[in-house]
């Protein structure tokens, strides 16, 4: 249990990203009817989008 | 004011011992305290509604997400004064009939703001005990040289190496609290946990501006406001100098009663609402005692 508390507070940017970043960014888009680049549905530029910068924080430790 | 404070108060009171002021100060703080403070109780359990009901009536297209955010972010900006009073102990103190009331308040609502009721008590009583130490103080963090510095370092100081986390750990394990440090990670998780569920079933953007940024707005404010301003500079140590008097641009109603923070550091047993009253009262006494008090 320990370990796996552990684990998941360890990469919480990233989780985090990819919990709740990427899922407000893709219906940002949808809502402000925004396209996604290079002919990317808004689900998989948002995964990119998203997970890049769950990245950053997760490396700097910050996400701005 | 009673009599005979009153005919002290205009007198010469650099003529006065310290221990003499002190009669006075503790005259004035009685005199504003020990009444029940329905204002809070009043404030807590309503804001806690307003924000609930925020939720279904956003959700069936009832009010528009806007207007959602605006009302949602004035509910967590307001969360934290009733706990405040009940970290305190000023609606019931324990062995009370209301003391009950007094654990209700401060439960049911700090859970908006992701924190348990006693963590927010444990480092509060800390920062009154240690307020401006740099080792000791939970809320050091807040200190800036300016107001938009103050502002920035609320944001940096919530990223995820932040330093103001450690500190209410820190708190927390000084006090032999460890129990608290998990409750305060199953709050943080739950509230993880609920954001991504509503995110990933079409809910993202009620998720986002109905909870996740109110609370990062609400935050900024209540730590500049509640922690910041009233104690800036933040570089002197004491009974009457670690925190002040101070004229707010959007008032005191605005500023969260902070304007006379300077009060509830001498007597936090006087509820939020009559700090005010208290402090013109004391104001006197305050000067004699060399406080720093602004314009107020």
């Amino acid at each position: 249990m320990e370990k796996i508390l552990t684990a998941v507070l360890n990469f919480l940017p990233l989780i985090f990203a990819f919990g709740f970043v990427v899922p407000v960014m893709a219906q940002l888009m949808s809502v402000a009817d925004i396209s996604a680049p290079f002919g990317l549905s808004t689900i998989v530029f948002a995964l990119i989008a998203g997970g890049l910068w769950g990245l950053f924080a997760q490396i700097k430790g910050r996400w701005i | 004011m009673t009599a005979a404070t009153g005919d002290i108060l205009s007198a010469d009171l650099s003529s006065l011992s310290d221990a003499q002021l002190m009669k006075l100060e503790r005259q004035i703080a009685k005199k504003h305290s020990g009444m029940f403070p329905w204002l809070m109780v009043i404030w807590a359990f309503g804001n806690l509604l307003c924000w609930l009901a925020v939720w279904p009536l956003v959700l069936l297209d009832i009010m528009p997400l806007w207007l959602g955010f605006i009302v949602a972010t004035i509910n967590m900006s307001m969360v934290y004064l009733p706990t405040h009073d009940a970290q305190h102990d000023i609606i019931a103190r324990p062995g009370q009939k209301l003391r009950w009331l007094n654990e209700w308040v401060g439960h049911a609502t700090s859970w908006m703001i992701i924190l348990p009721f006693e963590v927010l008590r444990v480092t509060h009583l800390d920062h009154h005990r240690h307020a401006n130490d740099p080792e000791l103080d939970p809320d050091y963090t807040s200190h800036a040289a300016g107001p938009w510095a103050a502002l920035w370092r609320t944001v940096k100081e919530r990223q995820p190496k932040g330093q103001r986390q450690n500190d209410y750990l820190a708190s927390l394990e000084r006090h032999d609290r460890q129990g608290l440090i998990l409750l305060t990670l199953a709050y943080k998780l739950g509230f993880f946990a609920i954001l991504f569920t509503l995110a990933w079933t079409g809910f993202a953007l009620e998720a986002f501006f109905l909870w996740w940024l109110p609370l990062q707005i609400a935050m900024t404010y209540l730590v500049f406001y509640l922690s910041w301003a009233p104690h800036h500079p933040g570089t002197a140590r004491g009974r009457y100098t670690e925190t002040r008097s101070w004229k707010s641009a959007i008032g005191n109603i605005g500023s969260m009663g902070m304007q006379f923070h300077i009060v509830h550091h001498l007597h936090p047993y006087i509820p939020l609402d009559r700090t005010p009253a208290a402090y013109r009262e004391m104001r006197p006494l305050l000067v004699a005692r060399g406080c720093e008090l602004g314009d107020n």
